[in-house]
């Protein structure tokens, strides 16, 4: 065990710098052969910048890296794939219009000619080896998200990569895509390959790694074999620097009138839909995205008419209530970036998207007011930086996500739907949106709608699991045996 | 009786359809790598009169159709600087390409207004033009129409069954896959623009060589547009390309004809005709089925990550 082995790859003083933040600070790194190193990190700790400089597609500003015995000052996607690094990112890379196969042989098939036939029978073989269950012919435009990570896996092995980096791998899974993920990721490492697995969930690191190095504002402050942690609360206050709660309080609430009832709703890609919704209440949709959440979201929100059945909003008939101002009803998207808020517009304008009412006066817009409102907000709500003039896409993804929360609480809400609202955060900003959505529960009923188990756990107060457009099963969030069944009801065994 | 109306129009389709089906399937390629050109029309102009002054002054018609493709390529590589190399905006280039082409064409092209020069002629292919029908419509024609028939099947194979095609379908999809899988995202999109300015430059030298057989002022006339409404027709598959093309050479030939019958319509609204027909192929177009989407990546530049 002492006597360690020659690493595959060794990373020496990496530092990069992107303007003023500083990404990376000379990081050491060795990456072994046969072994699962998870780089565990808070979001923009620099774990995805520093394999990105490993894979080849970013130039590091200084520091070498040593593979075997050749040491390069950077590499490039070519040179990297030659050298058998391999990369999954956490948004594939992959064309959609082409084949499975295609996309596993891009930019590696040698000659001049293009077989579909013979390369779709290559990654066929190439599939049923390793046990991952792909049709090689299927376009990739119409898979799931764990038949595209299936994709790319095939691409790295197709190009025999010894060192395979994940990117967040879990966070499109289902929970048995998870369990198929981590058995394929143990396969690979007994099979001899060095797997790199970047994450900020720390149960999933615990239960996958060998090793385990903490990121933090760019550098390595922790690097160990995963026994020699203790329990997920000392890896999480490594990771943050201060205690974090993983359980949080949820205080009691009376539960009021209905604001969101929903009966026999069809159509769509949805199925036989009721349920109901009151004030004081979280109600968790959750399941494996694509199963009809987003066409209940759309429904709901009135972006889309019901096709059949009834959906009463604050008392309203859909129809009326849309016909309406729509008021007391919030969106909190789940696209942050593209739907919530305008990427160049600055915080008071992104503030006015949906606020714009209160601050009219005739056809004048009372900016100033706006900007004080909103400057009050970014104090209350702990935006930071808290500067209104800046424009939306300088905030990270934690503050972004705050200030539209604080923008549409403003409002005065009966009814929220919010959608997978701390997807991409770190947990120092779960935890913050969690709190909020929690304390606007006093005052309004809350369609959650989530992929992530924890996430509806920590906040429901009933469940619903949604499996091919129709809700499998409605229940409390005491109901121990059934949310023993829970993984299996996504999954639709039952 | 109807047939001898009818073939002769039928074989002046071809003809006509001819120069747009070499600047559709230019287009094509450059599309489906994901470049916008939208200076098919200027890159046709250049093409037009280089190829004529090409073979005005050697007197090989075979010379003057390089000529042409060569000018065509080399305009189109002017494009791929802009866009691939400066990551410059595809609409502006590609019309700032037809205002230039156009107006250096007409330039350059006004000494040589009204002199004819022999180019390619008409030579029946022995055997297949005693086909019934096929035969008087497609093999009753010249070397440059014999070459067009093999242009699509080339465009085809070339973007189906070869590993740059598989690689330019990539680029023109999803460009960071292509860096991702460690290819040259910017040799591929500046190759398939020079290879489809090449082919646009073959539809030039078309008009000027085969067509017309002498220069004038707006030699083109709006062929390069109808070129790039008939990408979209052929929802990007050189096949559809052929029966857009030839769906146009229709009803181009069969205005002149009627022109030149005498009708009582002003020939100013016959003229109008083909590109009436544009707006209605568009419209009929934005009607399509899955599967017939433009490439995801078109007109959009890739900026490398660093």
């Amino acid at each position: 065990m002492e006597t360690a082995p020659e690493p595959l790859v060794r990373l020496e003083g990496i530092d990069k710098r992107f303007g003023a933040v500083h990404a990376n600070r000379r990081i050491d790194l060795k990456i072994n052969s046969g072994r699962i190193k998870a780089l565990l990190g808070e979001n923009g700790a620099g774990k995805s910048t520093l394999m990105n400089i490993l894979a080849g597609r970013i130039k590091p500003d200084g520091g070498r890296i040593h593979i075997g015995a050749a040491v390069h000052a950077h590499l490039t996607p070519r040179r990297a794939i030659a050298a058998g690094i391999g990369m999954v990112y956490q948004h594939f890379t992959l064309v959609d219009a082409l084949t499975v196969a295609e996309n596993v042989c891009l930019g590696q098939a040698a000659g001049i000619w293009h077989h579909p036939r013979r390369s779709q029978e290559q990654v066929a073989r190439l599939a049923a080896a390793v046990g991952l269950d792909i049709d090689p012919g299927a376009t990739v435009a119409g898979l799931s998200m764990g038949e595209r990570q299936r994709v790319e896996i095939l691409k790295l092995l197709y190009r025999r990569s010894r060192i395979l980096i994940f990117d967040e791998p879990t966070s499109v899974l289902t929970p048995p895509e998870i369990r198929q993920l981590f058995s394929a990721l143990r396969q690979m490492a007994d099979q001899g390959k060095a797997i790199v697995f970047i994450s900020h969930k720390l149960g999933e690191v615990l239960e996958i790694a060998d090793e385990i190095a903490i990121l933090r504002h760019g550098q390595i402050i922790d690097e160990r074999p995963a026994k020699a942690f203790g329990a997920r609360e000392e890896l999480a206050r490594r990771m943050i620097g201060r205690d974090v709660l993983l359980e949080i309080d949820r205080p009691v609430v009376e539960l009021r009138q209905p604001v969101l009832q929903v009966e026999q709703l069809d159509g769509g890609g949805l199925q036989q839909i009721s349920f109901q919704l009151r004030q004081g209440e979280i109600l968790a949709l959750v399941g494996v995205a694509g199963n009809g959440q987003s066409a209940m979201v759309r429904t709901i929100c009135g972006l889309a008419a019901p096709v059949a059945g009834v959906v009463r909003l604050l008392g309203q008939p859909w129809a009326d209530f849309f016909s309406g101002a729509a008021s007391g009803l919030v969106y909190i998207p789940e696209d942050r970036v593209g739907l919530a808020t305008c990427h160049h517009l600055d915080l008071v304008d992104n503030f006015l998207l949906t606020t714009r009412r209160r601050f009219c006066k005739g056809p004048w817009l009372q900016r100033a007011s706006a900007t004080a409102c909103l400057e009050a907000l970014m104090v209350d709500f702990d935006i930071r930086p808290a500067d209104a003039r800046l424009r939306a896409r300088q905030l990270s993804g934690g503050n972004l996500q705050k200030l539209v929360l604080a923008r549409e609480f403003h409002r005065r809400p009966k009814l929220i739907v919010a959608e997978q609202p701390t997807q991409g955060l770190d947990i120092g900003a779960t935890e913050d949106v969690w709190r909020l959505l929690l304390k606007a529960r006093e005052e309004a009923g809350i369609l959650l709608v989530t992929s992530d188990l924890n996430e509806a756990l920590a906040l429901a107060d009933r469940l619903a699991v949604m499996y091919r457009g129709r809700i499998v099963d409605l229940f409390s969030v005491f109901d121990k045996e059934k949310l023993a069944r829970i993984g299996q009801m996504m999954a639709g065994i039952d | 009786m109807t047939a001898e109306l009818l073939l002769p129009l039928l074989a002046a389709a071809v003809q006509t359809g001819t120069p747009i089906l070499y600047a559709t399937l230019g287009e094509i390629l450059t599309e489906r790598a994901g470049v916008l050109n939208l200076g098919v029309e200027g890159i046709m102009m250049v093409g037009a009169l280089a190829a004529y002054v090409t073979a005005l002054a050697t007197g090989h018609a075979g010379l003057g159709f390089a000529a042409g493709a060569g000018c065509g390529a080399l305009l189109a590589a002017v494009h791929a600087q802009v866009c691939v190399g400066f990551r410059g905006n595809q609409v502006v280039s590609g019309l700032a390409l037809t205002i230039l082409g156009t107006g250096l064409a007409n330039y350059l092209g006004t000494p040589y207004i009204g002199q004819s020069i022999p180019g390619f002629q008409r030579t029946a292919l022995p055997l297949l033009d005693q086909i019934p029908i096929l035969g008087p419509v497609f093999f009753r024609q010249d070397p440059l129409v014999y070459l067009s028939y093999l242009a699509p099947v080339f465009v085809w194979v070339a973007l189906k069954r070869t590993t740059w095609g598989l690689n330019l379908r990539a680029a023109g999809e999803a460009p960071e896959a292509v860096t991702a899988a460690g290819l040259s995202f910017a040799r591929l999109r500046w190759s398939a623009v020079v290879l489809g300015g090449l082919l646009m430059g073959c539809g030039g030298a078309y008009l000027s060589l085969a067509y017309t057989h002498l220069w004038s002022t707006g030699l083109v006339a709006g062929r390069g547009w109808i070129a790039v409404a008939l990408v979209i027709f052929a929802f990007w598959h050189p096949g559809r390309a052929v029966l857009g093309a030839y769906l146009f050479g229709g009803v181009m030939a069969f205005q002149f004809r009627l022109q030149a019958l005498g009708t009582h319509l002003p020939s100013s609204l016959l003229l109008m005709l083909p590109y009436l027909l544009t707006i209605f192929v568009l419209v009929a177009a934005s009607v399509r089925r899955r599967g017939q989407a433009p490439p995801a990546a078109l007109g959009v530049n890739h900026e490398p990550p660093d």
